[in-house]
């Protein structure tokens, strides 16, 4: 049948790449990502961590069709961080906090057992 | 660069309560994150924490009234020990021809009933073969107590099923045979001040819709009290239920590190260097579309989570397995 491999939705292509981005002509400080083969996870993460960031005066993104594995994210900044830079910025800040929250779930999840074997005895 | 994330007091990055802890699931509590973040993490371990499964079968002798792609489809839907699948590679990324002990396990199946009466065919029953890239890799999960692990069939008297069975890695992006959990319990705000929920109800909202034991963990709303319009969700309480193949903790975990390798990805792509026109003054001529600009192209079918050079993330050595960023671990090799 004329089904796409499943495998689609999240190993790139030939030749295809992650990230392309453009500038946009009409707006100044701003482009527009197309994230391939990535969807809700890493898009809602990224333009809602932009907003928190001073810098970024706006940040969406839009799944232009539900049957493709991609999204758009459209970034304007006040100049001072070309979005690039922002975006590369969010995703050290997100690994970052990611990595904290690793380290606090080994904690406490080790300290829940110390509790359990105690309790049980 | 300075940024102004909204920090309050001890409001310093995600933490953690854990509730429960089991050997089949993990109830915590997750505060200090955005809803982006949970949802992510959410979403990041119900469908991209690499497991093991059955995905090939060869179907030797089927006897069984059973028709031979049901039993595969059952097959393919049984648990299997996940724990250091790292170690087992994707089947594409293989050197291999179709598969091989580097990127599969192999488990073989055979049952033949010689007495009146049904006999029942249990995913104990599946032999894994050696070699396998470790002792765990592939193997059913039995939990139960007698221990007989899924039930795949019946055979009556005469009947015969011999079948050899292929478990590759995968995700459950690509079928949910591969998810390490059947669901992720996900709530916040059980009171409902948010009103990110708009109740239907008969007669009451309140009688007819009871709060969740989440909500003992919050304190319960006052009567005619308004909505804050600048509220932020949160805490998020989470409830990881494993499926067998992997521990909770472990998901949780690999759920962290897939979402890392996520964003290194992207970071490599965008600060690595030149993959397009810089953003300055003049880069607004006309632009032939992205070619393939030969940089770090890869060539096709590496998968985003391979994770050749950088250690195994569980089991190597007594030092915090998770601490290292996976960007900076592998040399570039992504």
């Amino acid at each position: 049948m004329n089904a796409p491999d499943r495998f689609e939705l999240f190993i790139l292509g030939d030749g295809e790449k992650k990230v392309t981005w453009n500038l946009d002509t009409r707006v100044p400080n701003t482009a527009i990502f197309t994230f391939n083969k990535e969807d809700h996870t890493l898009g809602h993460l990224l333009s809602s961590r932009l907003h928190k960031y001073s810098y970024v005066q706006f940040s969406a993104y839009i799944i232009p069709h539900p049957l493709l594995p991609s999204f758009d994210l459209r970034v304007t900044t006040d100049g001072s961080v070309s979005p690039k830079d922002a975006i590369v910025q969010a995703c050290r800040d997100i690994v970052g906090e990611l990595d904290q929250l690793s380290r606090e779930f080994t904690k406490e999840w080790e300290l829940k057992k110390i509790a359990n074997t105690e309790s049980r005895n | 660069m300075d940024y102004d994330i909204p920090m309050d007091g001890e409001d310093t990055g995600p933490t953690v309560t854990i509730r429960e802890a089991s050997p089949a699931a993990v109830d915590f509590i997750l505060r200090h994150v955005d809803l982006a973040f949970a949802n992510s993490l959410r979403r990041v371990i119900m469908s991209e924490i690499p497991t093991m499964a059955i995905d090939l079968v060869e179907v030797k002798k089927n006897t069984s009234v059973l028709a031979d792609e049901f039993i595969c489809h059952r097959l393919g839907l049984i648990p299997l020990n996940s724990k250091s699948v790292d170690d087992v590679l994707y089947t594409r990324d293989c050197d291999c021809d179709q598969y091989c002990e580097n990127c599969s396990v192999t488990l073989s199946l055979y049952a033949r009933c010689t007495s009146d009466g049904v006999m029942r065919v249990f995913a104990r029953d599946l032999v894994p073969q050696d070699p396998r890239a470790n002792e765990w890799v592939g193997v059913p999960v039995i939990k139960d107590d007698n221990p007989d692990g899924a039930l795949i069939l019946k055979l009556t008297k005469g009947q015969e099923v011999e079948m050899k069975c292929i478990a590759k890695k995968g995700i459950a992006k690509e079928h949910a045979k591969w998810a390490p959990t059947a669901a992720v319990g996900f709530e916040y705000d059980p009171w409902n001040k948010l009103k990110h929920l708009d109740y239907w109800y008969e007669e009451s909202a309140k009688d007819e819709w009871p709060v969740s034991r989440n909500g003992e963990w919050e304190d319960q709303p006052q009567e005619g009290e308004g909505v804050a319009l600048d509220g932020q969700p949160g805490p998020f309480y989470v409830n990881v239920e494993t499926v067998g193949g992997l521990e909770p903790d472990v998901i949780v975990q690999q759920g962290i590190k897939v979402l890392q390798q996520k964003l290194a990805g992207v970071i490599q792509e965008l600060a690595g260097g030149d993959n397009q026109a810089e953003t300055n003054g003049d880069g607004f001529g006309p632009r032939s579309p992205e070619g393939p600009s030969g940089g770090y192209d890869q060539g096709g079918y590496t998968t985003p989570f391979d994770q050749r050079g950088g250690a195994s993330a569980w089991g190597g050595g007594g030092m915090t397995p998770y601490g290292a960023t996976p960007y900076g671990q592998n040399g570039g090799n992504w």
